[in-house]
């Protein structure tokens, strides 16, 4: 999927994290409606139907920001694990090749689901990691495994010839890696790895089964105690979309300032 | 609902007429989330067993109509019966006031209390007070959660399972849980791989029933369950279910 990315594409379609880009007006209008729309429905219904929808606003905050701090940590880590598995998938040793490319398989091939139980209760049983940073791990794991991908198709993207002509100055294959490859590739990966944030974003959800607070977790709190199921899932839902068309927004900018770079 | 009516209505009418109730044709729909065992599990052959299974299976046959259990995960049991997609809850289901705002309950058909729970180690703590500053477990949406809550200073985690709070107990990640005695003798004195490992403290500190559960205003199944439970009751039925399997 990563790998036929051209310049005149730089964000590959991935698993519906949509950034809307200014030529795509349908979808650039939309995504204005979508937003403000939504924080215009927030503020009617917490101050215009205080008595329902008041109480979950007041409920749910410390679970956005656990939301934050897991995905933030996440991708933090992602990035970390992704790079690592990324260089070894190009890298000439076979052992290194080969390790990372077991771990880019098997991790693509487990729900990440099943990977939060398999990391959180299962390997709970033999290291002791507390809640909140098993969560983090394991989505950091899963996301590396893509994110290995995306630095891979990054590198592999580069012209062989700046390789070669680094190293018929005299730079040795590190120094042509860091100085030269690696910062180009860094401004093609980013717009994927933004697509990936949103979808970490909305995939960090999946951690409230681990017990750790965070806005779903939250929410299903309220709803199972006051039995508002429709007033409390419109109200999480309305956050969820808010934050990533937010950060989409953010992110689109951030691609514009890349290209006018370029 | 007018179809329904005339059934239950109807199997009323077999059941005040006949005295051997099984004529009745009726068969209703009961929801329970089997992750909470004793009272209701699923065995080895996924069929869903227990105390709430067994009781209420008697109370029907005792009011002349069939139950067909559906598997519901507990944090949308009560959503399930807003939206019609079964006619009662039997899942250890404590009467309380927030609950019977929004949904009508049978008479309790047994009365438990919370308990604590916390790992071996721990010699010194007596009550959920005691653990101030740490963390204690429960199910998400139980009287458990709602005690653990009441306490300042404790920080309460909720979980989708109870299994899943005891295991959290026995990874270390949590410093106590809070659930149903039974459901607790369970975990931590019946279960080998616990067994060792936790301990209950003291004794319940409240006092619940447990009430199956109807939609608000559906007073013909809360008539047909309540003869039934007690029947139940007054044939002692109930204490063998227990001796089964509660001790």
């Amino acid at each position: 999927m990563l790998d036929n990315q051209s310049n005149h594409t730089p964000i590959a379609v991935g698993d519906g994290a949509a950034i809307p880009h200014k030529s795509d007006a349908g979808l650039f209008t939309a995504w204005r409606i979508a937003f403000f729309g939504s924080i215009v429905l927030c503020l009617f219904l917490a101050f215009g139907r205080p008595d329902q929808y008041m109480a979950i606003f007041k409920f749910v905050p410390d679970g956005i920001l656990i939301t934050f701090k897991v995905t933030l940590g996440a991708i933090v880590l992602a990035i970390v694990f992704g790079l690592i598995a990324g260089l070894g998938r190009i890298s000439s040793n076979r052992f290194i090749n080969g390790t990372a490319s077991l771990y880019v398989e098997v991790i693509r091939g487990i729900p990440l689901l099943v990977q939060l139980f398999y990391i959180y209760y299962a390997l709970g049983r033999f290291i002791k990691i507390p809640d909140m940073l098993s969560a983090i791990i394991a989505m950091a794991f899963c996301y590396g495994a893509y994110m290995a991908e995306i630095f891979r198709a990054g590198i592999q993207s580069i012209p062989k010839g700046q390789m070669e002509a680094a190293l018929s100055l005299g730079m040795s294959r590190r120094q042509a890696m860091h100085q030269v490859i690696l910062p180009q590739a860094f401004k093609v990966v980013l717009p994927p790895i933004g697509n990936e944030f949103i979808a970490l974003l909305k995939d960090s959800s999946l951690v409230s089964i681990l017990a750790v607070s965070d806005l779903l977790r939250r929410g299903r709190e309220y709803a199972s105690e006051t039995f508002n199921y429709f007033e409390t899932y419109t109200v999480i839902a309305l956050i969820y979309l808010i934050m990533t068309l937010f950060f989409s927004k953010l992110i689109s900018i951030m691609e514009e300032r890349l290209n006018e770079g370029r | 609902m007018k179809k329904f009516r005339f059934l239950s209505v109807a199997a009323l009418l077999v059941v005040s007429l006949s005295a051997t109730a099984m004529a009745a044709p009726k068969s209703i729909k009961v929801a329970t989330d089997a992750t909470w065992p004793p009272m209701e599990m699923v065995d080895s052959n996924k069929k869903v067993v227990g105390y709430d299974i067994d009781f209420l299976n008697a109370a029907a046959k005792e009011a002349g109509v069939t139950v067909e259990f559906k598997n519901t995960a507990w944090d949308g049991i009560f959503a399930g019966l807003d939206s019609g997609q079964y006619d009662a809850i039997i899942s250890s289901v404590t009467i309380t006031k927030e609950r019977q705002a929004k949904y009508d309950f049978t008479d309790a058909y047994t009365s438990i209390g919370q308990i604590l729970i916390v790992p071996k180690t721990d010699k010194t703590s007596k009550t959920i007070a005691d653990l101030k500053g740490k963390k204690v477990g429960s199910q998400i949406g139980t009287t458990g959660s709602m005690e653990v809550k009441k306490v300042a200073g404790v920080e309460s985690k909720t979980y989708d399972e109870i299994g899943l709070a005891f295991e959290d107990m026995a990874a270390g990640r949590i410093s106590g849980v809070v659930c149903d005695e039974p459901v607790a003798a369970h975990f931590a004195l019946k279960k080998k791989e616990y067994n060792d490992k936790f301990k209950i403290v003291g004794k319940a500190f409240t006092k619940e029933g447990y009430g199956i559960v109807v939609k608000k205003g559906n007073k013909e199944l809360v008539a047909l369950l309540n003869k039934g439970i007690k029947s139940v009751k007054a044939k002692k039925i109930d204490t063998k279910i227990h001796t089964k399997w509660v001790k």
